[in-house]
């Protein structure tokens, strides 16, 4: 064997350091901090039992790109508070009514909630995951679980 | 181990039973009960399927840390381009499913419903039981994650080999466990009203 393959410093080289571009970077989003439905509009709809636009409203400015985790956790409780508030029924016409995005967003807010259960949230959420299931399919989920961008 | 057909069935005569037991009354009450607990049985074991059949999307990945080295990324969680968000879903809150997924691998833990004491120790040793055989049944984790009873760890090379629907239903085969502690207490209160 040559003599240089006895020493043992080169193990200890980080090749990642040497060159640019070999270390996973997140992509830093440009685009503008949304800070989360807005609550007193949401409160507002459900108090007049206007389920639809309710959910509608809360699935709006989606907290995606902040670090703030105050901001998430709000628009969670928002969200979880109109999903909760839906009768079993109603699931079903609501789903239909967003799109391809919409759904994306809505199995993000339903795995971040079933993350917290309280009294009847995982009930309620689990009807609602079935039905965002049937019409978001499996590509749905994959999305929510590939996504870096938490809601 | 495609018990799925006849668990189902097994399930709602179990959960009809264990109603009736929890309401103190005699064991020929028990086929009349209400099925509160199978409403979100389904949905929740629904849930968890199709959760499973999206995260078991696997391909081989050798290790970019060391070479010449094959890891599972979710064990190793070295390089976050690797790994997949983790999904909980829960039935209430004592019963979840927690899904981590990767690009080779998927870790799966689930946490199992006991009700009071006499269930944590029968879950505990049956779970220790298992796990110390983990070598028989290839996915099997010897070590739960924290906060759960039971872990699997699925690799890419046990999709290859193995049915990947077969593999979904043995996970679910742990989440029926709950019944068969209620099935014991059965035992104990027709032995005690000495039917």
């Amino acid at each position: 064997m040559a003599r240089n393959t006895l020493g043992s410093r080169f193990r200890r080289v980080e090749v990642d350091g040497l060159e640019e571009n070999s270390r996973f970077v997140e992509e830093q989003d440009e685009a503008a901090e949304l800070q989360g439905p807005d609550t007193a509009e949401v409160d507002s709809l459900l108090r007049q039992g206007d389920m639809m636009s309710a959910f509608h409203v809360a699935l709006r400015n989606p907290p995606i790109n902040s670090k703030n985790p105050a901001i998430k956790e709000k628009a969670q409780a928002v969200v979880l508070r109109v999903l909760t508030s839906f009768k079993s029924s109603d699931i079903e016409p609501a789903v239909k009514s967003i799109d391809r995005n919409g759904i994306d967003l809505l199995m993000k807010y339903i795995y971040k909630g079933f993350e917290k259960p309280c009294e009847n949230s995982s009930a309620i959420l689990l009807q609602w995951h079935e039905k965002a299931f049937a019409v978001g399919g499996l590509g749905s989920i994959v999305r929510v679980m590939t996504s870096r961008k938490t809601v | 181990m495609s018990m799925c057909n006849s668990s189902w069935s097994q399930m709602v005569f179990y959960e009809k039973a264990h109603e009736g037991s929890r309401r103190g009354a005699d064991t020929s009450a028990f086929l009349q009960s209400p099925q509160k607990m199978t409403a979100t049985l389904r949905p929740y074991l629904n849930a968890v399927r199709a959760t499973l059949q999206a995260a078991l999307c696997l391909e081989n990945f050798s290790s970019q840390v060391v070479e010449r080295h094959n890891k599972p990324e979710v064990e190793v969680r070295s390089s976050k381009e690797l790994l997949l968000q983790p999904v909980v879903i829960s039935r209430n809150d004592k019963e979840k499913v927690l899904i981590e997924g990767s690009i080779n691998s998927v870790r799966v833990s689930i946490a199992v419903k006991q009700a009071d004491e006499i269930e944590k120790i029968l879950c505990h040793k049956f779970m220790r039981f298992m796990m110390m055989r983990a070598e028989n049944f290839f996915i099997l984790r010897r070590k739960p994650v924290e906060g759960y009873d039971i872990s699997f760890l699925i690799t890419n090379f046990h999709t290859e080999q193995m049915y990947k629907h077969k593999l979904r239903n043995s996970s679910k085969i742990f989440e029926d466990l709950s019944l068969e502690s209620f099935c014991s207490r059965l035992g104990r209160r027709c032995g005690s009203h000495g039917k």
